[in-house]
């Protein structure tokens, strides 16, 4: 085994990747530099992702909730939305997360540059620091986390205060009247629901037939009816053709075969038709690194490039796109360094779409499996049977478990509905030991909870869930 | 009411076997889909349906006899038969009276009497939606529920056009004022139009949706004409669907997958969220993640480790398990290597009787413990003895000494031998071969390298020499210093060790009297020379002082019989006694 002690390594990017890696390096006792070009370490997540989404989408839902109280005999007036105080609550936190990554750098005596890394050699950077020094440091291992940005298409290129993405949406600089959100994936979806409950009418357009491409579409189907009633439209199989900036807004024109109004007028117009890769990386090219097709930096299990003393994490590695894989991953590499006998090789990894409802999974999707022609079982609980979501007055939930038919080993879990994200935590201990449906249905789940959902699909598999009748049919 | 006879299936043939039946009651059949299997005297045919529509009754069984003309099935909401079959065998379709619309699941034989499951199908509607449809149509209505229950609320649907559905498979989960129930459907087919919404509120008798026969899609296939079998892929689906229906499968086997994911574009990111990678091995492994990572420190593939706990679940002990035998394994594979499965006898612990080092065999020792294994296990050993007086040798040994150190090689008994042995290997050829047991043959090789054992500080190498046979002594003499010097100094390359036909291993400096040395697989002898020493030999009437030289000759008696051996070996000791016998020169 190496000696990790003395070696010295540098992280490039300080995002969920990029600090885990460095904290971790840290406390098996390697010397760390880690390098971002924010003040702290935090990286997309913290400063413009996971974090302020989650943040204003929190208040989204309380207004939703406020509005539905109706139905309980409970009527508030119509919110005040103070959009400063808003803004600033939310910059709080992410300051507050932010500063705190930076105290446990100190604490670990990871030495943090604020600044801009390039590769000299393998093994040397080129370190530009934000006040303007320029400095060449070498290092025994390099990882790099240099994480993603949001992908541009373009004839959707418009240089306009009108035109955002996720990173200015996020922002919250004002509430449009009518916000237009191109694309369907989940950052939109996100971003969208927190205009809307804002008050912005919402329309959002998606080229594909459905929203949320790639999940399974029942999941997505009790979404999609809400989000038709939160949202001011949504259209599937269109693509926007052009955008044009006019004195009342961007005048956007639809191409699609179900397209009614060919041009509309928007306020603002919401791009996040994805992300891409930040893999151009100065000096790169004096590296072994491969770059691949899509832009992704190409790694074996251990995360290590082409390059020996290279190695790369995060959204810059590929998909899926997400802050616990680009930790893992981090971890994974960091170990690998040193010389422990280590793979990233996860039988589950997490997906949420933080939307009313939520929508969760993870492991095997039903749409994968059709895919690859794997034959499975499946077994559902829907939520209006219940209690828990019943006093919650969301029953359009839906909990299903993917079984292997022979073995009966879970090997995924799908879930809608409230607090979805929550729940699939779960399914990722299910599948990654290994469980079978009986493990489930017999470990006892607290009543009453969303959480037996997960106990009442193993039960609905052996025709015996104690809320679903469902008549007896021969073997 | 429709019929689908058995047409005609070519030339003088009248009957077949029915192999295999495709349909089921409730199916839904469009004309030229293949509905059975027949076994004719010429071939397996599969036989085209002409008409479509819903399966009503199966007049045939697996296993039996069906003639031409003979009613294989009736349809129901049939379409297009008459007019359409006219280009086919002759086949009148006569009309059937029509029996009630719930026979279908009654036919059925797993059918059960729940009441969510009592039929549906109203002929009522159907004939007027034929007008405009080609397709044969059935609806689904909501069934009753149970007693008092009158309607629901339609809390997901789990079907949508194009969808293909089975009898029995749920279609959708309503809510009532009792329970959540599912509900699933009492016909086959493909659904054309969804009627309801989720979240709407569905009475019974309502329709839910409806099916098409699939009429609308063209055949490709030639109609009515029975083709030959081939197992399309067309065949397999069909199959597959038949065995679902057939074996009244569960509804998570059955249930048509969502309606297919369209392609994703490059930058639709959402599409890869949870992915998992790495799933090359296909299912991911039922082993917790610390149980992986035990696996990967002892250097185990875990898809190798077989797990004992419920769904094949592997556990640390089965990891520890696998790595233990493992190492029994590779420890057998040193002492039993390739081929050979003998089971070492367990080894005592020796420290119990004092202190004791473990050194690795690695290296030379290894490879020579391979191969003498094998070559020990493989050939019968026969060891010939024999003694040659080589007295008058030594003296022109010593003689020639001198021209062999000019040439920078040392005159030896060794390299006499070389040349001795050459000889003999030209007169005796089936010395200088190899058994094919696989091919029961034997190699006689055209050509004469004679491998010598050298003892180095690793081990026994055993250099080649190449077409000793035309090669003078001097010359061998030579060659021989270079190659054993090599040897010691670890200079030797793999190739310079190979294709000996024939080996020679001089004990002589060392002492002894004689030995059983071991055949160097494949070939088939080698002589062993042990230390020559003065004797008294009885020569002319009185014992003489001679130098005689100890020969031991092992060979393979599969090949080589006893006498052969002891002729070849005399020829090799009276070769030494009369080097006139060889030319000393080459
Ligand atoms: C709106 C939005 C919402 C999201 N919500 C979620 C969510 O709910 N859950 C989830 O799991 N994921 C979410 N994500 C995705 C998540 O943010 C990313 O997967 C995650 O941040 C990737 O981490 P990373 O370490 O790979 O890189 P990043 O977080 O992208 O960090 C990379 C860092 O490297 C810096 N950098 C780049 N190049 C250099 C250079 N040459 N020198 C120095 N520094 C450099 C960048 O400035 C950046 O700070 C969301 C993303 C967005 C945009």
């Amino acid at each position: 085994m190496t000696d990790a002690s003395n070696m010295h390594i540098a992280v490039i990017g300080g995002g969920p990747g990029g600090y885990a890696a460095a904290f971790l390096a840290a406390d098996l006792g390697m010397k760390v530099t880690l390098i971002d070009r924010e003040l702290n370490p935090g990286g997309v997540c913290l400063y413009r992702g996971c974090i302020p989404s989650k943040a204003l989408l929190h208040v989204a839902k309380l207004i939703e909730e406020a509005h539905q109280a109706k139905n309980w005999g409970l009527e508030y007036a119509d919110p005040k939305i103070d959009l400063a105080r808003l803004r600033s609550w939310k910059e709080g936190v992410v300051k507050k997360l932010t500063g705190g990554l930076g105290q446990l750098s100190k604490q670990r005596k990871v030495e943090y540059i604020q600044g801009r890394a390039s590769f000299d050699t393998s093994n040397v950077l080129r370190v530009s620091r934000e006040g303007g020094t320029e400095e060449s440091l070498s290092f025994d291992r390099v990882i790099i986390a240099t994480g993603s940005r949001p992908a541009i298409i373009p004839a959707l290129k418009l240089d306009s205060p009108r035109m955002m993405d996720s990173t200015s949406a996020l922002d919250l600089p004002e509430l449009p009247k009518t916000l237009l959100v191109i694309g369907g994936g989940y950052i939109g979806l996100e971003l969208g629901t927190v205009y809307a409950a804002l008050g912005s009418k919402v329309s959002v357009v998606e080229m594909l037939p459905g929203l949320l491409p790639g999940a399974d579409r029942d999941l997505v189907l009790p979404l999609h009816k809400r989000i038709e009633k939160v949202f001011d439209s949504i259209l599937l199989n269109t693509t926007v053709a052009a955008v044009k900036e006019e004195s009342g807004g961007i005048r956007v024109s639809f191409d699609g075969p179900e397209v009614k109004e060919r041009e509309r007028v928007f306020d603002k117009v919401l791009v996040s038709v994805g992300r891409k890769p930040n893999s151009e990386i100065h000096g790169l090219e004096k590296t072994q690194v491969r770059v691949g097709q899509r832009g992704f930096i190409q790694v074996n299990k251990q995360l290590q490039t082409d390059d020996p003393a290279i190695y790369a994490i995060g959204d810059v590695v590929g998909e899926p796109m997400l802050a616990h894989k680009a930790s893992h991953e981090g971890r994974t590499a960091v170990e690998a360094i040193a010389g422990h006998k280590v793979a990233f090789e996860p039988n589950a990894i997490p997906a949420v779409v933080f939307t009313d409802p939520e929508i969760a999974w993870c492991g095997l999707t039903e749409a994968q499996a059709q895919k690859e022609n794997r034959e499975i079982k499946v077994a559902r609980f829907p939520w209006g049977a219940s209690g828990r979501a019943m006093t919650l007055d969301r029953t359009e939930g839906m909990t299903k478990l993917l079984l292997h038919p022979q073995t009966e080993r879970v090997l995924g879990v799908g879930i809608v509905g409230v607090g979805a994200g929550e729940l699939i935590a779960e399914g990722v201990l299910a599948v990654e030991m290994g469980a079978v449906a009986q493990d489930i249905a017999l470990s006892i789940h607290p009543h009453p909870t969303l959480s037996e959902t997960i106990m009442e699909s193993a039960e609905v598999f052996f025709g015996t869930s104690t809320h679903v009748y469902r008549p007896k049919r021969s073997a | 009411m429709t019929e689908f006879k058995l047409p005609e299936l070519g030339e003088n043939i009248d009957q077949g076997d029915l192999v295999r039946l495709m349909i089921a009651p409730g199916a839904s059949i469009t004309e030229g889909q293949p509905v059975m299997e027949l076994e004719t005297e010429k071939a397996i045919v599969e036989v085209p349906s002409s008409v479509s529509g819903t399966v009503k009754e199966i007049r045939v069984k697996e296993g039996e006899k069906v003639k031409v003309g003979q009613v294989i099935f009736t349809v129901e909401n049939g379409a297009g038969g008459v007019a359409r079959t006219a280009s086919a065998a002759k086949q009148p379709v006569p009309a059937l009276p029509s029996t009630p619309p719930v026979s279908s699941s009654a036919a059925a034989p797993e059918s059960k009497p729940a009441p969510a499951r009592t039929a549906v199908q109203t002929a009522a509607t159907a004939p007027a939606r034929r007008a405009t449809d080609t397709g044969a149509q059935t609806e689904f209505k909501l069934p009753e529920l149970g007693e008092n229950i009158s309607e629901g609320d339609l809390v997901r649907l789990m079907i949508s056009p194009g969808a293909r559905v089975a009898e029995g498979q749920p279609v959708m989960e309503l809510e009532t004022e009792k329970a959540v129930v599912e509900v699933p459907s009492s016909v086959s087919g493909v659904v054309k139009e969804v009627r309801v919404k989720q979240g709407e509120k569905v009475k019974v008798g309502q329709v839910i949706f409806t099916l098409e026969g699939a009429a609308a899609a063209p055949t490709e296939r030639p109609q009515h004409v029975p083709v030959e079998h081939v197992s399309g892929q067309q065949g397999a689906r069909l199959a597959f669907q038949a065995a679902i229906r057939a074996e009244g499968k569960t509804e998570e086997q059955a249930l048509p997958p969502d309606a297919p994911a369209p392609a994703i574009p490059t930058f639709a990111m959402p599409a890869q969220l949870g992915k998992v990678a790495g799933t090359a091995h296909g299912e991911p492994i039922p082993a917790a993640p610390h149980v992986r990572r035990l696996a990967r420190e002892l250097g185990i593939d875990i898809h190798d480790v077989k797990g004992t706990g419920p769904g094949g679940r592997i556990s640390k002990d089965d990891v520890k398990a696998y790595s233990k035998s493992l190492l029994a394994s590779a420890a057998a594979a040193i002492q039993a290597p390739r081929g050979t499965q003998l089971a070492q006898p367990e080894l005592p612990d020796f420290g119990k009787w004092g202190k004791i080092e473990r050194v690795s065999m690695r290296g030379v020792r290894r490879k020579t413990a391979e191969h003498l294994w094998e070559a020990w296990s493989t050939i019968p050993h026969v060891t010939q003895n024999d003694k040659a007086d080589i007295t008058e040798l030594e003296q022109l040994r010593a003689r020639f000494a001198p021209k062999a150190q000019e040439a920078g090689g040392k005159m030896t008994v060794t390299a006499i031998a070389l040349k001795v042995c050459a000889s003999a290997l030209k007169i005796f050829p089936q010395f200088n071969a190899s058994i094919d047991m696989a091919k029961e043959e034997i190699v006689y090789k055209q050509y004469i390298h004679i491998g010598v054992a050298v003892d180095t500080d690793r081990g026994l190498l055993v250099p080649v020499i190449r077409d000793v046979d035309k090669k003078n002594i001097v010359e061998l003499a030579t060659e021989l210093t270079q190659l054993s010097k090599k040897a010691r100094d670890k200079k030797l390359i793999p190739a310079e060790m190979e294709g000996g036909t024939f080996t020679i291993t001089n004990l002589g400096g060392i002492g002894g009297t004689g030995f059983s040395p071991i055949v160097n697989h494949p070939e088939v002898a080698i002589l062993g020379l042990s230390r020559s020493s003065m004797e008294p030999v009885w020569l002319n009437g009185k014992f003489e002082p001679r130098l005689v030289l100890p020969l031991s000759l092992s060979y393979d008696h599969r090949l080589i019989d006893g006498a052969d051996a002891a002729r070849f070996l005399r020829w090799i000791a009276e070769a030494f006694e009369q080097p006139f016998l060889l030319s000393v020169q080459g």
